[in-house]
């Protein structure tokens, strides 16, 4: 393996302006980690357009600081005020309040900092050596390739995510609706354009991604007014006790690893992971009674893995240009904003970029440990500002940003349309994740499909006899039949049951 | 701590507020100035330059090199908006309302002029009449390249391999899907078009295999032939390009197809002599300086100084021989 690209991004990264973005990058990670309802998602959309002045280096180092840097501030509330700042942090509360309770908050939150630091750093090293493997195979990914892997991507999003499945993948069905809006690609046929140029290129993804994640989450964190907030618990001593470390080793092992796996998979990433190495350690445990009264392990394990599976879930993006959720999705629209492909080219056209990126989360979790052990009161009072204070002004930055991507007033109303209509999905429960996911696969979905068939000359047996979609495809049959094979395994136990359904 | 009820505050309204400064340097450079009110002699205030195109791609970069070099010589900032959308259709719909007054120009692509109409309704195909063009830029020629391992070395080896060609285009209604498309018919190929969604989806597919040739603007294939993975089979230009010197033409190797994308400065339709002579002196004398004639060098772009008069027609010759082209053979770009 030839490292000196390696050296050179470490050079990149050590640039004074790409570090200085990389510290502005996990400040505001920590900031919105802390503050409870805006996600990292919902940041990052908000902040796309600004990245359109900077170079695409040091846009990447400061997005993927926020995306990292919220796993950790996350954790802060969920320990202090039982009040997950992040969907990745929720399993996060019941150990961690328990320890707070405890009068334990310092080493609730130094394992988790410590733990995070752990996880981020393996699944680095994990990328380090993995991302050039997979960049050398992607050339054999074909367009029937990236047709199955974007199918089984909507797949998992819509049936592994967390919450209400049907609305899941009624959501994912709407985000591949209205990817298929604009100039058919293949015959310049119009499809739902209604006559207008600016529909003839189909919805950018932009506004779509800065209504549904941005405003929306502004609009629904007014109406929900935090009420119960209870008194930040006390932090005392940061440091975690030799005990305490020996008891969280394992879990942060393993969690570092579950994190690393489930974070490349399509529909994967954080939230999925935390809670995986949460139910591991549960079942491992010699006494899981302990579990929800203050185990270490539980906060060390979902901590470790979020942090794990947000820096893993870069690899996808960077070696094959697939976003693996959907905040992949946008750091993909981040990418295609500064002119720039992902894809299989991207570690030999823009090694500065790839390798830049890849370094910048070591320095970056070397800055997040530093900030989140001694630092941490400075991030609790933050917790005292009033929406009212924050609301207009993120309104604001929201719609000057869409406005400056293409200089189009059209895009403003846009992202208020699509701002009401994420609101409204999040009011009936339903998950805005899925449609932009299904939204950026759909429009690949669809035309690496049909370029499948062109290159078969129309015969779709190909699609299954080629050997990397072939398997794909059966990983796609398993997913889809794996809740009908799951009904049918604990029947067969309860015979009864089986019978009443027959008659 | 009793301070601490404002100190957080304070400290969050700093970081907001700095991001918020950020935005606002970011909207920095798309402040429009108006244009001075007609005393004074042109130029009074900025040139705005818009770019039908998305930021990075060939018109985007051309059009952030003129415009700097004119708003160097005429002594006021000429920011660059992009306003991609329908192959630049939607910014030129915009530039051709504008007022005349030569604040709001735009290079303009040729494709979309005289191969776009090929597949679009009439009533959105986008018409050189509404425009005042104020010189020729440059050529940006393609080349047709298929991967080392194919072994194929020319227009005829394909011909010889008796299969069907399938061959990856930059997409539908491009210069490079007319110029294979022309290719294949007139040598009696049998082949398959796979449109690709631009230059870098096109070129991953033929390093990887998965289409036995792609057309593509020069310098998007030029490191990878350089580099020995990408063997050129033929440039579509009138004659040999110095960037590719040993690469036969379609037309040396028998076929007679010439496909080039050329750009051009445009204003809308209307605008006074004395400011277009103003704008063609300045374009001049960037085009004359080293700094231009390396860019040009650097993304494989042969120079295409020449009058608006010797634009307008090779556009109507290019319309003309298109047309009667697909027309002869029968060809529909819209697949």
């Amino acid at each position: 393996m030839d490292i000196s690209p390696i050296l050179d991004g470490f050079g990149v990264v050590l640039e004074p302006t790409n570090l200085l973005y990389c510290l502005i990058g996990v400040i505001i990670g920590m900031l919105i980690g802390v503050l409870p309802g805006l996600g990292p998602g919902a940041t990052i959309a908000i902040l796309l357009p600004i990245t359109y002045g900077i170079g695409p280096v040091s846009a990447i180092i400061m997005l993927a600081g926020i995306f990292y840097g919220a796993q950790y501030g996350g954790t802060i509330t969920s320990v202090l005020l039982r009040l997950p700042g992040e969907a990745s942090s929720v399993v996060t509360v019941f150990d961690g309040f328990a320890l707070a309770k405890q009068g334990k908050a310092g080493t609730a939150l130094g394992i988790a900092a410590i733990g995070s630091f752990i996880g981020g750093t393996v699944s680095i090293i994990g990328l380090t050596l993995v991302a050039p493997v997979v960049a050398g195979f992607a050339l054999d990914f074909g367009p029937p390739e990236y047709a199955a892997l974007g199918i089984l991507g909507v797949l998992l999003i819509s049936s592994i995510g967390n919450g209400n499945k049907l609305k899941a993948i009624i959501a994912a069905c709407v985000g591949l609706l209205i990817a298929t809006v604009g100039r058919d690609t293949f015959t310049g046929a119009e499809r739902f354009t209604f006559g207008s140029l600016n529909l003839a290129e189909g919805i950018d993804f932009i506004p779509i991604a800065m209504g549904l994640f941005g405003l929306s989450e502004i609009l629904y964190n007014l109406e929900e007014r935090h009420n119960q907030v209870h008194a930040p618990a006390k932090v005392g001593n940061v440091w975690p006790s030799r005990k305490d470390l020996g008891q969280a080793s394992g879990a942060i092992g393993r969690g570092s690893l579950i994190g690393f796996v489930l974070g490349v998979l399509p529909g994967g990433g954080a939230v999925l992971s935390s809670l995986a190495a949460y139910a591991l350690e549960k079942r491992r445990a010699k006494q899981p009674e302990r579990f929800g009264k203050g185990a270490v392990e539980g906060v060390a394990a979902p901590e470790t893995a979020n942090n794990a599976a947000a820096t893993s879930s870069f690899i996808p993006l960077l070696t094959l240009g697939i976003p693996a959720n959907a905040t992949m999705a946008l750091m993909f629209g981040a990418l295609l904003i500064q002119g720039i492909q992902p894809g299989p080219q991207l570690v030999t056209e823009h090694p500065d970029v790839f390798w830049g990126v890849i370094n910048s989360m070591y320095i970056g979790n070397i800055l997040l440990l530093i900030m989140s052990i001694p630092m941490v009161g400075v991030f609790v009072r933050i917790l005292r500002v009033r929406p009212a204070i924050m609301a207009p002004i993120t309104v604001l930055i929201t719609l000057l940003g869409a406005y400056t991507v293409r200089n189009q007033v059209y895009d403003i109303f846009l992202v208020i349309a699509f701002g009401v209509l994420g609101y409204l999905m999040k009011k009936f429960g339903f998950e805005p994740g899925p449609l932009v996911l299904a939204f950026v696969l759909g429009s690949m979905i669809e035309s690496s499909a049909r370029q499948g068939l062109l290159i078969f000359g129309g015969d779709p047996t190909g699609f299954v006899t080629r050997p990397i979609s072939g398997t794909i495809f059966a990983l796609i049959l398993a997913v889809a039949a794996w809740p009908l094979i799951r009904k049918a395994l604990p029947r067969k136990t309860s015979v009864e049951r089986v019978e009443e359904k027959i008659k | 701590m009793p301070t601490s009820r404002t100190a957080p505050r304070r400290i969050l309204l700093g970081v907001v507020g700095a991001a918020a400064a950020v935005a606002l340097t970011a909207c920095g450079g798309v402040k429009t100035t108006s244009s001075g009110g007609g005393d004074g002699e042109y130029p009074t205030g900025n040139i705005e330059f818009s770019v039908g195109a998305s930021a990075g791609g060939s018109t985007d970069l051309i059009t952030r090199a003129l415009a700097q070099g004119i708003g160097k010589e005429l002594g006021v900032s000429t920011p660059v908006l992009n306003k991609p959308g329908a192959n630049g259709a939607l910014n030129a719909k915009e530039l051709q309302s504008a007022k005349p007054d030569g604040y709001k120009i735009a290079v303009q692509n040729a494709s979309l002029f005289t191969i776009t109409p090929l597949t679009v309704s009439p009533a959105e195909a986008t018409k050189i009449d509404s425009f005042d063009v104020i010189t020729g830029i440059s050529r940006d020629d393609y080349v047709m390249a298929t991967s080392a391992q194919s072994g194929y070395k020319s227009i005829d080896d394909l011909k010889k391999a008796g299969k069907t060609i399938r061959y990856g285009t930059t997409g539908v209604g491009t210069g490079a899907q007319l110029a294979s498309a022309l290719t294949f018919k007139t040598a009696g190929i049998e082949s398959t078009a796979v449109p690709f969604d631009g230059g870098a989806p096109n070129l991953t597919a033929l390093l990887g295999n998965q289409v036995d040739v792609s057309t593509m603007q020069i310098g998007e294939a030029i490191e990878n032939i350089k580099g020995g993975k990408l063997v050129p089979l033929a440039v579509f230009s009138k004659e040999r390009i110095p960037f590719l010197p040993d690469v036969k033409t379609a037309k040396e190797q028998g076929y007679d197809v010439q496909v080039t994308q050329y750009r051009f400065l445009t204003a809308p339709k209307g605008t006074p002599e004395n400011v277009k002579a103003k704008l063609l002196d300045a374009a001049k004398k960037t085009f004359a300086t080293t700094e231009y004639k390396k860019f040009n060098e650097e993304n494989s772009l042969t120079p295409m100084e020449v009058s608006p008069q010797e634009v307008l027609t090779s556009l109507q010759n290019d319309s003309a021989t298109f047309k009667a082209q697909l027309d002869k053979y029968g060809i529909n770009l819209a697949g």
